[in-house]
C-alpha cells in the first residue's frame, strides 16, 4: 500500500519546520550557561521541598537567564543519607559545577563537600548546615536558634499571668541539627519561668508518635497541662488531637512551625496559639542568586551575608533570614500578604467564618 | 448417630498422661498464648512500679485506643502470614487509603460515609492487583509488596497535593474512633459479646461430636470461658470508669471476631490453613490456590486501609507520614509475638490483640516516663526479642516432645 502523496509532503514539510525551529531556539533566546548547578534535597514527606523550594529556585535562576531544563540537575534523597551520597557522586560525574546541597544528615553531608572540594566545585548548604567539611562556601538559612526562641517567647506571652505554668515540650526528630537549634533556642527562654514537667524527642518529626507522646504526658500529669512547646505543625496537629482526645476545654496554648496551611487553619479557629512562617520564597530565591553568582563568577550579592557560623572546621560565611512569628493577629498581614497560601484553600469550608472574622477576604 | 451425641470418649486424656505433658498440649491449643500473657503481666507490674499512673482506667483506655490502628493492619498481616506470605506495602497502603479518604471528603466535599467506602475499596482492589502479581506472574510476594510499598507511598504523596496534611472536620469520620459510648451502651456490648462466645463454643463442640472428633475436657472449656467472660467484664468495668467504649476498639475486637470466625469456621478459612500449610498439598486436594491467595491478599489490604481510616480518625488528620515509619514492622512483631508463624499454616486472629497490647504497653510506658528516645529504641527492641525468643523455644520443645 502506497501512502498518499499529500501524506507523505505532509511529513516533509513538519520535518523541515522542526529543523528550523530547532536551529533557531538556541541563536534567538541562548541562555548564558557555563556548567551545571546541582540542587539536592533531602526529602519528599514534608509539603515545602517540592512545592515551594524547587520551582522557587528553578524560577529564580530562569530570570537569571540560566537553562534550567538543560543545566539543573535535581535529586531528592528521601530522607536516606546514603542515597543523598550517591546523588551528589552521580552530579558531580554529570558535570555539576556547583552543588546546592539540604542535607539529610548534617555530619554525613561532610563526605560530600569534601569530595566537591577535591573537585574544585563549589558548595551551598541550603537550610541545614554542612558540619566538619572545609568545602562548605555558603550557608543560606533561617537562624534556627532565634526559631525556638520566638516559640519559647509566644508561649510565654501566652502565658501571663500563671504561677509557675506547667509546659509539655515535643521536640523535633533527633538526628536534625536544626532541632538541637530549636531547642537550644526555646530552653534559653523557657528554663527558669516555667516548669517543663515532660520532654520528648519525636523520631521522624513524627506526628503519630506525637500524640502518642502528648497522650502520655497527659497521662502522667493528671490533663494538668498549662501550655504545649511543639516544634513544628505537624507535632503540633498531633498534640493538639490528643488534647482534644482528654478533653482539654479550652485547649492550653500551643506552638509551631512552617506555616503549613493546617496550621494556619487551626490557629484562625483558636485551636493553635502560633507558627512560625519562613519566607522560604526569599531562601530559595538567595540561593539562586548566590548560586548563579559563583558559577558565573560574577560578584557574589555581599550584602546579604549577615553573619558567620562556626561548623566544627570553618566559619562558614551565613546569609540567615528572620522567622516571624504568626499569631491569629497577623495571618492576615504575614501568610495571607505574602500569598504563601491562597485565602481560596485558606478559608474553605469550616473556616470560612473564622477568615471573616480575622478580616481575610 | 445417636451414640455420638452421647459424652465423647476423652481418649487422649486418661491414665497414662501426666501433668506436663498435658499443659504442654494446652499451651499449643488455645492456651498457646499464655506465655505471651504472663509477660505482658510481667511488664505492666514493671511500669507500675516505675509509675503509679500506668495502670489507671485513663491509661488503659489510652492504651487501647493507641494499639487499635495499628492492631487492624497487623490482622490483615496475620491472614497472610498464614498463607506462609508477606505483606510489606500494609502500612503504605494504610497511609495511601486514609489519604484518599481525606481528600475526597475535605477537598471534594464527598460525604464522610461514602469517602470511607471508596477508601476499602481502594484497599482492596490494591491487595487484588498486588495478588495478581504474585498469583498469575508468580512473583515472590515480598517483592511484590516491597515495591508496593515504594509505590503507595509515593501515591500517599501525590494524593495529598501540594498543601500536604490535610485536617479531618467530619463529624462521621471523626466519630468512627472518637466516640466514647455511655456505660450502658458498653455494658449491652459486653453482654451480647459474651452470649455469643458461649453459643459459638457450645455449637461448635456440637458439631466436633457429631462428627465423633476428640473434644476438650467440659471442666476446661469452663474454666477458659469464665476467664475470658471475666476478663470483658473488668474491661469494660474499666473502660466504663473513664470516658466509656470507645467505638475504635469496637472496631478493632469486631474485626478479630469476624476474621477469626471466618478462618476457624469457614471453607475459605480452612483452605487458607491448607494452602499455607503445603500449597502442593492443597492444589492436589482440589483448592484453587491462586483464587484463595488472591481473596487473602484483597481483605489484608482492606484491614490495612481500615488501619489507617481509624489512624486518620484518631490523629484528626493525614499526613505525609502517614502509614510509614515503623507501623509495618509494629503490626508484623505483633503478629509474630502472638504467636503467628513466619512460614505459614499457623497463627491465630486474636495474635494482632495480644501482640499489639505487648508492643503497645512498652511504648505506652515508656511515654509515660518521658525517657529519651535511643533508651526507648533499645529497650522495645529487646522486649520484643525476649517476647519472640520465649514464645518460640516453648513451642519448639513442644515440638520435639511430640515426636
Amino acid at each position: 500500500m502506497r501512502l498518499p502523496k499529500i501524506f507523505i509532503r505532509f511529513i516533509i514539510i513538519i520535518m523541515f519546520a522542526s529543523t528550523l525551529l530547532g536551529a533557531c531556539v538556541p541563536t534567538v533566546v541562548a541562555p548564558i550557561t557555563s556548567g551545571k548547578i546541582a540542587f539536592l534535597l533531602p526529602e519528599t514527606k514534608t509539603a515545602r521541598y517540592e512545592t515551594q523550594d524547587l520551582p522557587i529556585f528553578k524560577a529564580k535562576l530562569k530570570t537569571l537567564g540560566f537553562d534550567v531544563e538543560k543545566n539543573l540537575i535535581y535529586s531528592n534523597a528521601n530522607q536516606d543519607a546514603s542515597a543523598q551520597q550517591s546523588q551528589a557522586e552521580a552530579a558531580l560525574t554529570n558535570g555539576a559545577k556547583l552543588l546546592v546541597l539540604d542535607p539529610v544528615d548534617s555530619s554525613a553531608a561532610a563526605a560530600i563537600a569534601n569530595l566537591a572540594k577535591a573537585k574544585g566545585v563549589p558548595v551551598i548548604a541550603y537550610d541545614r548546615l554542612i558540619k566538619g567539611s572545609e568545602g562548605v562556601d555558603y550557608y543560606i538559612s533561617f537562624d534556627n536558634e532565634q526559631v525556638g526562641k520566638l516559640q519559647g517567647q509566644s508561649l510565654l506571652e501566652a502565658l501571663k499571668g500563671k504561677i509557675d505554668p506547667v509546659v509539655v515540650m515535643i521536640n523535633g526528630s533527633p538526628t536534625d541539627n536544626n532541632v538541637t537549634l530549636f531547642k537550644k533556642g526555646a530552653h534559653s527562654v523557657l528554663d527558669g519561668k516555667v516548669n517543663i514537667a515532660k520532654e520528648y524527642d519525636t523520631p521522624d518529626w513524627s506526628p503519630d508518635k506525637a500524640q502518642e507522646e502528648m497522650t502520655q504526658a497527659l497521662t502522667a500529669l493528671g490533663n494538668k497541662v498549662d501550655g504545649v512547646y511543639a516544634a513544628n505543625d505537624g507535632t503540633a496537629g498531633g498534640a493538639i488531637a490528643a488534647m482534644k482526645a482528654a478533653g482539654l476545654k479550652p485547649l492550653p496554648p500551643i506552638t509551631g512551625q512552617d506555616a503549613e496551611l493546617v496550621a494556619i487553619q487551626r490557629i484562625l479557629v483558636g485551636e493553635q496559639y502560633m507558627t512560625v512562617y519562613k519566607a522560604i520564597k526569599l531562601e530559595a530565591e538567595i540561593a539562586a542568586e548566590f548560586s548563579f553568582a559563583l558559577l558565573m563568577n560574577k560578584p557574589i550579592p555581599l550584602n546579604r551575608v549577615n553573619g558567620k557560623t562556626y561548623n566544627g572546621k570553618i566559619d562558614v560565611p551565613s546569609v540567615l533570614l528572620v522567622p516571624v512569628a504568626v499569631t491569629k493577629a497577623n495571618v492576615k498581614n504575614t501568610v495571607v500578604a505574602d500569598e504563601f497560601w491562597k485565602v481560596f484553600d485558606l478559608c474553605k469550608g469550616d473556616y470560612a467564618n473564622a477568615c471573616s472574622e480575622a478580616g481575610i477576604k | 448417630m445417636s451414640a455420638m451425641l452421647n459424652d465423647p470418649p476423652l481418649t487422649s486424656n486418661t491414665g497414662s498422661d501426666n501433668l506436663i505433658a498435658r499443659l504442654r498440649r494446652r499451651m499449643q491449643g488455645e492456651w498457646g498464648s499464655l506465655p505471651v500473657i504472663l509477660g505482658l503481666l510481667c511488664i505492666w507490674i514493671i511500669f507500675q512500679i516505675a509509675n503509679p499512673n500506668f495502670l489507671t482506667p485513663l491509661n488503659l483506655t489510652n492504651l487501647l485506643l493507641q494499639i487499635t490502628a495499628v492492631g487492624t493492619i497487623s490482622a490483615g498481616l496475620i491472614l497472610v502470614l498464614l498463607l506462609g506470605e508477606v505483606d510489606l506495602s500494609a502500612g503504605a497502603v494504610s497511609g495511601l487509603c486514609a489519604a484518599i479518604m481525606a481528600v475526597l471528603n475535605v477537598k471534594n466535599e464527598v460525604p464522610g460515609l461514602i469517602a470511607v467506602l471508596i477508601a476499602l475499596a481502594a484497599g482492596f482492589g490494591i491487595g487484588l492487583l498486588q495478588g495478581v502479581w504474585i498469583t498469575q506472574l508468580r512473583l515472590p510476594s515480598f517483592i511484590v509488596t516491597l515495591a508496593g510499598l515504594l509505590v503507595w507511598q509515593g501515591a500517599l504523596i501525590y494524593v495529598l497535593g501540594t498543601t500536604g496534611t490535610v485536617n479531618l472536620t467530619d463529624t462521621f469520620i471523626l466519630g468512627l474512633a472518637g466516640t466514647f459510648f455511655p456505660p450502658l451502651v458498653g455494658w449491652g456490648v459486653g453482654a451480647v459479646f459474651i452470649l455469643i462466645y458461649i453459643a459459638w463454643i457450645g455449637w461448635a463442640r456440637q458439631q466436633q461430636m457429631m462428627a465423633s472428633m476428640t473434644v476438650e475436657p467440659l471442666r476446661e472449656m469452663i474454666t477458659r470461658s469464665t476467664v475470658l467472660i471475666v476478663g470483658v467484664i473488668a474491661t469494660i468495668a474499666l473502660l466504663n470508669a473513664n470516658r466509656g467504649l470507645p467505638s475504635a476498639v469496637i472496631f478493632f475486637i469486631g474485626i478479630i471476631v469476624i476474621f477469626d470466625f471466618i478462618t476457624k469456621r469457614t471453607v475459605f478459612g480452612s483452605y487458607i490453613f491448607s494452602v499455607g500449610s503445603n500449597a502442593e498439598v492443597a492444589r492436589r486436594a482440589g483448592i484453587d490456590v491462586g483464587l484463595i491467595r488472591l481473596a487473602t491478599f484483597g481483605l489484608a489490604s482492606m484491614l490495612a486501609a481500615m488501619g489507617g481510616i481509624l489512624a486518620a480518625s484518631r490523629l484528626l488528620a493525614v499526613n505525609q507520614s502517614s502509614g510509614s515509619s515503623d507501623l509495618l514492622l509494629n503490626a508484623v512483631a505483633a503478629a509474630v509475638i502472638g504467636g503467628t508463624s513466619f512460614f505459614g499454616g499457623r497463627g491465630t486472629v486474636w495474635a494482632a490483640l495480644l501482640g499489639m497490647l505487648v508492643i503497645g504497653s512498652i511504648s505506652n510506658g515508656l511515654d509515660l516516663l518521658a525517657l529519651a528516645s535511643p533508651i526507648k529504641s533499645i529497650i522495645t527492641g529487646g522486649v520484643l526479642l525476649l517476647a519472640v525468643t520465649v514464645d518460640v523455644l516453648a513451642r519448639r520443645r513442644h515440638e520435639t516432645v511430640e515426636r
